[in-house]
């Protein structure tokens, strides 16, 4: 567990994925665009010395995972996103079958979330139901901008796109994570654009849509779409590595993330293996906003905000009990691998001894 | 200010050519592409000039890469001596493409035959965006003025006087043109130029400042638009930052090669 000036911090990294992008596995020259895109994206926030080569980066596995969450504490629990891009790669990029690999390893350490591409049809519905019946899901990941034969991308508020959400509605899956932010190369940047959570928000109010990486660059239509949809949260993936290299900026976003939002619909993801929580959690929580930006927005970004950031706003959305995991991770395989068990030894859910 | 463009003896210099293609902004920054040091080279012979240009990623959208190295032709053009600008886009993944259309002056449409779009809508949503941003500087100027949000909002084209004398500064009439209130022009003259791009000058309403949709602000609204500029200008710059970090991390030196292979 991460601790901050004497405190625990319990996170959840909210956006993980175990991806293959080795050149065995890429079948069409968007597969390499796409890696390559991320391994700029990679470099441009990531300090120096932290900095991976791009043949680890292509495929690091589950032990390498294992180790950058877990093996300095900076993490307690994840979630996975699968991205899958079968048009790319052979066997998908990060499915989550793939995912599954470490996650059913360790269920109590992660959260494994399916998807849909509503080009599917009925073979998708089965294949979400699939995905349902095997890995009991709470969230899926949605990558609108995949292209899938002459397709470029898809639309969240289409007639096909509701089936899905109904039918995740039906199977208790409530939350429902849209990438729509930054543009990977060779994808279509529309096809990233955040105007449709709108009316697909307002017409599934039992849902929850977590927009990932807030919608840069289209921060603005984010916001003001979140400010009027209550269901509308924002995951902080590629955001939050701003905070290495440009601080100021990064106080400026979460200014307006939470002016417009709040502290309770904001969730820390690293986007592992975009960049690694082992530093990137430091970074974060050593963040702080200016004076003139507190002036400017009137908010705080202070302790009791960013614990809800780093855990505790996803904790509610999947039903998870920090106080029991705390407990739980005392002694679960995790902590014997990686000698955590001082760290979850002290926490606030043990009674004091005196 | 605007440089002389004539060296004396129609002789067309790097100054003119830096200060026409400092007009040229990033379409999704709203920033000068001679400020974002987009500019690698500019050779002139006689009245001819190249202009070299490298943009932060590869993979820059087709379309805003084809908006800079079109404005950038047209504006070096449009120097009276200068009978033909070349464009030369380093470094993209459709450099191609984008350097004959520009230097043939094909279409977009001719130059990128697959495309699902055309280029003017892109431009149009910026331009729009664009002008959200700088009403917010120039709104914010006109508040350090001590106007109030109920003046500003109801003001119109008719009470700004730019054109003052060798003077950076305009005056804004307010209350019926009962009392002139000075402010510094550079906002309101940035405001002006995206409010006429996009048009929002030529429709039924007088007013000059509007919500991010073009309709007229009430006087209650008017906080609540301040905050919506104010997060338009902090979405574009911090855009602004993403693509300064792409840059320079592609700019290392140990950088593994591009993947060009085209299929």
């Amino acid at each position: 567990m991460y601790e901050y000036e004497g405190e625990d911090v319990f996170v959840i990294d909210s956006h993980l994925h175990l991806w293959d992008a080795t050149e065995e596995n890429i079948v069409h020259e968007g597969g390499e665009q796409f890696i390559q895109c991320f391994y700029d994206y990679h470099t441009a926030f990531t300090p120096e010395e932290k900095q991976w080569s791009l043949e680890e980066y292509r495929k690091y596995g589950a032990d390498r995972m294992k180790q950058d969450l877990f093996g300095n504490a900076a993490v307690d629990m994840g979630i996975f996103q699968p991205t899958y891009l079968t048009d790319f790669y052979d066997e998908g990029f990060n499915t989550a079958e793939q995912n599954a690999e470490l996650a059913e390893e360790y269920p109590e350490r992660f959260v494994l979330n399916g998807t849909f591409d509503p080009r599917d049809g009925e073979e998708g519905l089965e294949y979400l139901e699939e995905l349902n019946d095997k890995y009991d899901l709470q969230g899926v990941k949605l990558y609108t901008a995949e292209w899938r034969g002459d397709s470029k991308g898809w639309r969240l508020d289409s007639e096909e796109s509701f089936k899905f959400l109904e039918k995740c509605a039906e199977l208790g899956i409530r939350n429902i994570h849209p990438h729509k932010g930054p543009t990977i190369r060779p994808l279509n940047r529309d096809a990233f654009d955040v105007a449709d959570v709108d009316d697909a928000a307002t017409s599934f109010p039992e849902l929850n849509f977590v927009v990932e990486h807030v919608g840069l660059p289209r921060l603005d239509d984010f916001c003001w779409i979140a400010a009027q949809e209550p269901n509308v949260y924002g995951g902080l993936a590629v955001a939050a590595p701003m905070a290495v290299h440009r601080p100021r900026k990064f106080g400026e976003i979460m200014g307006e993330l939470l002016f417009w939002l709040g502290e309770d619909r904001l969730l820390f993801g690293s986007d592992y293996a975009l960049w690694n929580p082992d530093w990137l959690v430091d970074v974060v929580m050593n963040a702080e906003l200016t004076d003139e930006q507190r002036d400017e927005y009137g908010v705080e970004l202070d302790l009791e905000t960013k614990k809800k950031i780093m855990g505790e706003n996803a904790a509610e959305l999947y039903d998870i009990d920090i106080e029991a995991k705390k407990e739980e991770f005392e002694s679960d395989d995790v902590t014997e691998e990686f000698g955590l068990a001082d760290h979850y030894a002290g926490s606030s859910a043990a009674p004091a001894d005196d | 200010m605007a440089v002389d463009s004539r060296g004396g003896d129609g002789r067309v210099t790097e100054a003119a050519v830096r200060e026409r293609l400092d007009r040229v902004t990033d379409p999704e920054l709203d920033t000068s592409i001679v400020e974002l040091e987009y500019i690698d080279e500019i050779r002139i012979d006689g009245d001819e000039v190249d202009v070299a240009m490298t943009l932060p990623t590869a993979w820059c959208s087709p379309a805003f890469a084809w908006m800079m190295t079109t404005d950038a032709r047209d504006e070096v053009e449009a120097l009276p001596d200068v009978d033909r600008a070349r464009i030369d886009l380093r470094e993209h993944m459709h450099e191609r493409e984008i350097n004959r259309g520009v230097n043939e002056r094909l279409s977009f449409g001719e130059a990128f035959p697959d495309a699902d779009g055309s280029v003017e809508p892109v431009r149009a949503e910026l331009d729009e965006k664009a002008r959200i941003a700088r009403q917010h500087d120039a709104t914010g100027a006109l508040l350090d003025a001590g106007l109030d949000g109920g003046q500003i909002v109801a003001l119109t084209r008719a009470d700004l006087d730019l054109d003052l004398d060798g003077d950076d500064d305009a005056r804004v009439w307010v209350r019926d043109g009962g009392l002139a209130v000075t402010v510094d022009a550079d906002p309101l003259e940035r405001y002006l130029e995206k409010a006429e791009a996009t048009g929002l000058l030529d429709d039924d309403h007088p007013e000059l400042f509007r919500t991010p949709e073009g309709e007229p602000i009430d006087p209650d609204q008017f906080e609540t638009v301040r905050h919506r500029t104010r997060l338009a200008g902090v979405n574009m710059s911090g855009q602004g930052s993403v693509c300064d970090a792409l840059h320079e991390s592609r700019r290392a030196e140990d950088r593994p090669p591009l993947s060009m292979r085209s299929d």
